[in-house]
């Protein structure tokens, strides 16, 4: 306690140095590392090769995208300061700030923003063929204008140019490189408030100040570092003691955040994660019994108590789901509640009315139908949530059985090989249903061999045509009205059971102040971020 | 056959001999995990969160998993026949980049682990056995038995608990102080300083075991011949247990330590993890899941060679301290 104080003693006085030294006006708020938790260690800083959490969590802070958002979903200036959509919504022209520079020290043009979209994210990002697929062109009448030329109007494409989702790289660096070979996956060089220093494995990535950042004055903090540590006890005791500083993303297990909360030094939000949007469900493969009859889909989505799930196994950090879209697309007009609602408090009643109903009946040991229930292997709470639902399913006569596998085996099972009956699972909806819905639903999706797509392989005409339809419509009312059919007849067919949309927890030290500024939470550039001094 | 030539005519034939095990073990496990259900490429495009049917071919044809199991191992050996470790896709590395990043960790962890647990076993378990029943003898079986059954992580845990959280003497994870990012002897001290809870939670397992093989040699080496005659001889008990029976009691708790390493190696992890220690045990721990089978091999190759070196260290060690073994 004494070495603390003296610690502490220590640091007033050496951050009252750093208040006395002439700077510009936000010279008082400079200074000070801050630690962030990422879990687990990124294989690479690729964040144009993969959309990896853990990834995006560190790149962020050295590439930027063309636009941030603010909390109603809305586009706001990012390396773009300002942009006009035409009436037909086929051409997005964007006008960048001037004097940009990548840390290299080399200027920011629009030369940069036609290579990073054309040559590297529709090629080669996880998202981007489906992001970009419109873009036919991108004009660079000057410097800093880009003109984004698309075949259809494409909405979702505004959502989808953040740092994290759409990163605009160095066209000098990738230029007659294989990208997918470029070492840039190991030492990136961006426009962003931190520069790149070095990367022990196994350890931690620094990173520091930006001094050249094009917004003057920031960022306030000296130094920005991720640690990696692969324990979850340890991670909630270095966060405690002080050695790290922020951690999300499931860092912190959901067990230990409510003691942590308790203490004087720490606070923990569920803000930041808006444009996330995850939602815990249960796959059905609707293409083999019992599952292949709504009736029985439906029971089981009547019998699952949403409240107990989110109490008991989630702590508490969860909020009913009611169908395919996330109620956080409510601000964009794109979210509706009047859906067929299966979280009822008589659910196992009418479940089992369900079943009678759908013809599978009780044998002489109560029992109508024997399944395999297959665990989705992202940590322990899924293994809680497993045995909930066995329980559940046992009261209304489905005998399960659970299956424990790792990850590439637990992928193939449902991704390629379709071999399963009813997994739990859960799909980050993202910043557009056309980004993240749209893959669970659609004929098109229906693809052996990619990972987190319709698993479930239920599909109608209809709602294909929905889909179709809304990704093409520029009118955010007329999506809102088409997106609403399409959450009635999903929710009507019930491939998937939509539990709760799952609630992150980002726990950080109040020392650090506008950490968590906008729905990019963590994945924000981090050059507001201060000490409160 | 004591001369210098013989002993290092015996470490090129033993040396010689090892090339074969090696690769035998490298081709086995080559097969071994490749029975294991799924690829690096599903893992990548399953960590990304989603994935268009063309990157995920992008990336099988990148990792060469296009190719026939056969043509890869075949690939696989002629390279390690070059001593080229290859290149992790996962990380956009070679592996041999990879694995010496690693290294120099994990020996540190590894040797104060031996030394600390060696050396503190062939104390205590001398110690024990040299009042055979007593409090003492009591007090020591009991503390090897409980380091002996308590999980590691437990351990690790509680001793963070107690002296970094409470106590608040040393750092809970990690090997160097991130934010401050020391220079010189400073930076010594501050991995020092780290080392400490990592390496007494893996050395009081380890330190146990010595314990209890050393008390029970010493035991036996008592009960000799020779002892008695050395007694008879009118030599102090000090001076027979240190310069007679230490010396013949040792060599099965050498013979234990160097069948240990490999284990070492593999209990590493759990600490690593705990400590968050940046080894190699837990690299392969993650590259397994991960199916980055070229760094997992990589490992193996290392841990494999590693393993034959300290036994060879070990078989050579037996000739300076018991001269009627000879290497031959």
């Amino acid at each position: 306690m004494i070495l603390t104080r003296i610690l502490r003693c220590c640091l007033v006085v050496a951050l009252a140095g750093l208040a006395l030294m002439p700077d510009t006006a936000s010279g008082q708020k400079r200074g000070g590392t801050l630690v962030m938790l990422v879990q687990p260690e990124p294989p690479t800083l690729a964040s144009y090769l993969s959309t990896s959490g853990p990834i995006g969590q560190v790149t962020t802070k050295v590439y930027e995208g063309l636009l941030e958002y603010d909390f109603n979903l809305k586009p706001i200036p990012g390396l773009a300061q300002s942009w006009t959509v035409s009436g037909d919504g086929k051409t997005i022209s964007f006008k960048l700030h001037k004097g940009i520079k990548f840390s290299d020290g080399k200027p920011f043009t629009s030369a940069d923003v036609k290579f990073s979209v054309l040559e590297v994210l529709k090629k080669f990002h996880p998202r981007g063929a489906i992001t970009f697929r419109d873009v036919v062109d991108i004009e660079t009448p000057d410097e800093h204008t880009a003109v984004f030329k698309l075949a259809n109007p494409a909405p979702y494409l505004m959502m989808a140019l953040s740092g994290y989702e759409s990163p605009m790289l160095p066209k000098h660096l990738f230029e007659g490189t294989d990208i997918k070979n470029n070492k840039q996956a190991n030492s990136p060089v961006g426009t962003g408030p931190y520069k790149f220093v070095e990367w022990q494995r196994g350890q931690f990535m620094r990173f520091d100040r930006n001094p050249d950042y094009w917004k003057k004055g920031r960022p306030y903090l000296d130094r920005f570092v991720a640690r990696f540590v692969a324990d979850s006890a340890t991670r909630t005791a270095a966060i405690e003691k002080g050695e790290a500083h922020v951690g999300g993303f499931g860092a912190i297990p959901y067990s230990d955040v409510k003691a942590l909360a308790r203490l004087p030094q720490i606070e923990a939000t569920t803000r930041g994660y808006e444009m996330q949007s995850p939602i815990v469900q249960l796959d059905f493969n609707t293409t083999r019994p019992p599952f292949d009859n709504q009736k029985v889909r439906q029971a089981v989505s009547y019998a699952i108590s949403r409240k107990f799930v989110i109490d008991n196994v989630w702590f508490g950090f969860g909020k009913p789901a009611t169908g395919p879209i996330n109620s956080n697309f409510a601000v964009a007009g794109l979210y509706t509640p009047s859906v067929k609602s299966y979280n009822v408090p008589n659910g196992v009643e009418v479940a089992n009315k369900l079943l009678d109903e759908a013809g599978l009946r009780r044998g002489p040991n109560g029992i109508r139908a024997e399944i395999v229930h297959d665990i989705t292997p992202y940590g322990e709470e899924w293994q809680r949530y497993g045995e909930y639902v066995q329980q559940v399913l046992a009261e209304i006569g489905i005998k399960a059985t659970l299956r424990h596998e790792d990850v590439p085996t637990w992928l193939r099972r449902i991704y390629t090989d379709y071999d399963f009956q009813l997994t739990n699972n859960w799909i980050q909806t993202l910043a557009d249903p056309v980004i993240g819905v749209h893959r669970l639903y659609h004929t098109n999706s229906i693809r052996p061999g990619v990972v987190f797509v319709n698993g479930s392989r239920w599909a109608s005409p209809r709602t294909d045509q929905l889909m179709d339809m809304a990704t093409v419509e520029p009118d955010p009312a007329k999506r809102g009205v088409l997106y609403k059919e399409l959450q009635q007849l999903v929710v009507e067919a019930a491939p998937l059971v939509w539990v709760h949309e799952l609630q992150f927890v980002t726990v950080y030290n109040k020392q650090f102040k506008d950490l968590i500024v906008s729905p990019l939470g963590l994945y924000a550039p981090f050059d507001r971020v201060h000490l409160d001094k | 056959m004591r001369t210098g030539t013989g002993r290092f005519g015996y470490v090129v034939r033993r040396l010689l001999q090892a090339v074969p095990v090696i690769l035998a073990i490298l081709a086995l496990n080559f097969l071994l995990l490749h029975l294991a259900p799924g690829d690096a490429a599903q893992v990548l495009a399953g960590e990304a969160g989603s994935a268009s049917p063309e990157y995920m071919a992008q990336l099988r044809e990148r990792f060469g998993l296009d190719h026939p199991l056969w043509a890869r191992l075949l690939l696989y050996v002629k390279n390690m026949l070059s001593l080229n470790l290859g290149f992790s896709f996962r990380h956009n590395m070679p592996v041999l980049d990879l694995i010496l990043q690693r290294l120099w960790p994990t020996l540190l962890l590894m040797g104060v682990t031996l030394v600390l647990s060696v050396g503190a076993g062939i104390v205590l378990g001398l110690l024990a056995a040299s009042r055979v029943g007593s409090w003492r003898d009591t007090l020591i079986s009991i503390l090897a038995l409980i380091s002996y059954a308590t999980p590691l992580f437990w351990i690790g845990l509680m001793l963070i608990v107690v002296f970094s959280l409470k106590l608040d003497w040393l750092p809970t994870s990690g090997m160097e102080t991130v934010a401050a990012f020391h220079e010189g002897w400073a930076r010594v001290a501050d991995i020092a300083r780290h080392l400490v809870l990592p390496a007494i939670t893996l050395s009081l397992f380890y330190m146990a075991l010595y314990t209890r093989l050393m008390r029970a040699a010493v035991l036996e080496q008592a009960g000799m011949d020779y002892v008695a005659t050395a007694r008879a001889k009118g030599l102090s008990e000090g001076r027979i247990t240190l310069t007679h029976v230490l010396r013949n009691a040792i060599l099965p708790v050498v013979t234990m330590a160097g069948v240990q390493m490999g284990g070492l190696l593999g209990g590493s992890i759990v600490v690593e993890t705990v400590f968050a220690w940046p080894g190699l045990g837990l690299l392969a721990y993650q590259s397994l899941f991960a199916r980055d089978f070229n760094l997992l091999m990589g490992i193996f190759f290392l841990s494999a060679s590693l393993v034959i070196l300290v036994n060879l260290t070990v078989d050579l060690l037996y000739t300076f301290l018991d001269p009627r073994i000879q290497a031959a």
